[in-house]
């Protein structure tokens, strides 16, 4: 048995480490702070100004294949973070996590990915102009 | 015994002229002389971003903080100015709108303003200095500010302009630069406070230490505010960074996405 008190302790690290920036702020918040993970193969990654952004294919149970679409910061700010425009090619397999729109739109605004080969990259989301 | 004495009039003279020429050059040459006391300009230059860590060093703020508005205490507007407040409809913060309702000026990229150019998407600036001038460089739409150090004064009757008229003088390692002649197109922050055409805006800009940089804001504008909004910024040099283009125009091929994401298309 799980002791409160130690559930408690859990559920306030998974707050801090995943959640911490998006509670400190108020406001009209298109995404939802609970975080959603999805699977799926990149058709494509916009590196740009002023959200880049990458769009990948997840397939349903049913099999129907669901359109994503993960948008991060402006391409000068993930190249300060590192990134490049060569990070993600069509046909990658990934493992997205991220605030996903409340609205329902296959949106979210992106935490977290798994790239193919296993290495991961956290978004330090202070670092960017994000709500 | 008189050719002796003639001769000793001109040796002298000669000696005297040569002494006299020999003082001369060295007054000329600022760096020798004593009543010229030259001191070098501070130099600012560099690129700057503000710095996400508290004065307490208890915590890191998120730039969306730090972009939002000026300082966290706004003074008490005016009438006048408490309904523009309540008819700019912003797309953030806690007054936010959806984008298709919201009418912020940048939002169709028009010009920020000063300050809200330091803030808005919390963007690095970069400052570098010419004889007569420090240009004020913005990362945030490629914006520019002229701040003449020339000793010029104000032009006596301004055209208002979206980003106003800069000049600065030093005040020992101090750059006070004062800034009047704005149109009231703008919002002086992303939370939607409005100005006047009277406003007057001062920064004092010291580099405290090689990595340090602060600005010292003041901004008068009793049409719309009953008492002076000050601000004080801490801004952190990035030696490593060049600024990097961020065109404004580009939201439009963002407006789309973030419509959808908040469900209003």
């Amino acid at each position: 048995m799980i002791s409160k008190a130690a559930t408690g302790l859990a559920l306030a690290l998974a707050l801090a480490i995943f959640c911490a920036p998006a509670l400190a702020h108020h406001g009209a918040a298109t995404y939802d702070e609970k975080l959603t993970t999805v699977k799926g193969t990149v058709t494509d990654f916009q590196f740009m100004n002023p959200h880049s952004a990458v769009l990948f294919d997840v397939t349903g149970a049913d099999g129907k294949i669901e359109k994503w679409t993960a948008e991060c910061a402006s391409a000068t700010t993930m190249a300060r973070l590192g990134w490049n425009k060569t990070m993600f090619k069509p046909g990658d397999q990934v493992t997205v996590t991220g605030n996903a729109a409340k609205s329902g739109a296959k949106i979210m605004r992106l935490r977290k990915v798994v790239f193919p080969n296993g290495k991961e990259q956290m978004i330090d989301r202070g670092e960017d102009y994000a709500e | 015994m008189r050719k002796r004495i003639l001769g000793l009039i001109v040796t002298t003279a000669a000696a005297a002229l040569a002494f006299c020429s020999a003082m001369r050059s060295q007054t000329a040459n600022p760096g020798n002389s004593a009543s010229h006391a030259s001191k070098a300009m501070p130099d600012l230059s560099g690129v700057w971003r503000r710095s996400r860590t508290a004065p307490d060093k208890t915590r890191k703020y998120t730039i969306y903080e730090l972009a939002f508005s000026i300082s966290n205490d706004v003074p008490p507007m005016t009438p006048w100015a408490q309904e523009k407040f309540n008819a700019n409809k912003p797309n953030l913060g806690s007054r936010a709108v959806p984008l298709g309702e919201s009418n912020d000026p940048i939002m169709q990229c028009f010009p920020p303003g000063v300050p809200r150019v330091y803030l808005i998407r919390g963007e690095p600036i970069e400052f570098a200095q010419i004889p007569g001038r420090v240009i004020l460089l913005y990362e945030y739409d490629h914006f520019v500010r002229n701040i003449y150090t020339d000793g010029r004064g104000h032009p006596a009757d301004p055209n208002p302009a979206w980003m106003g008229d800069s000049i600065g003088k030093w005040e020992g390692d101090t750059l006070v630069v004062d800034t009047v002649g704005f149109n009231d197109k703008t919002w002086l922050d992303n939370d939607g406070h409005p100005h006047s055409e009277d406003l007057h805006v001062v920064e004092r800009v010291r580099r405290v230490s090689h990595d340090r940089l602060t600005i010292d804001a003041t901004l008068e504008d009793p049409k719309a505010y009953t008492k002076p909004w000050t601000a004080h910024w801490v801004y952190e040099l990035k030696p490593a960074w060049t600024l990097g283009e961020m065109a404004c125009a580009d939201n439009a091929t963002y407006g789309d996405m973030q419509q959808k994401s908040e469900g209003t298309k």
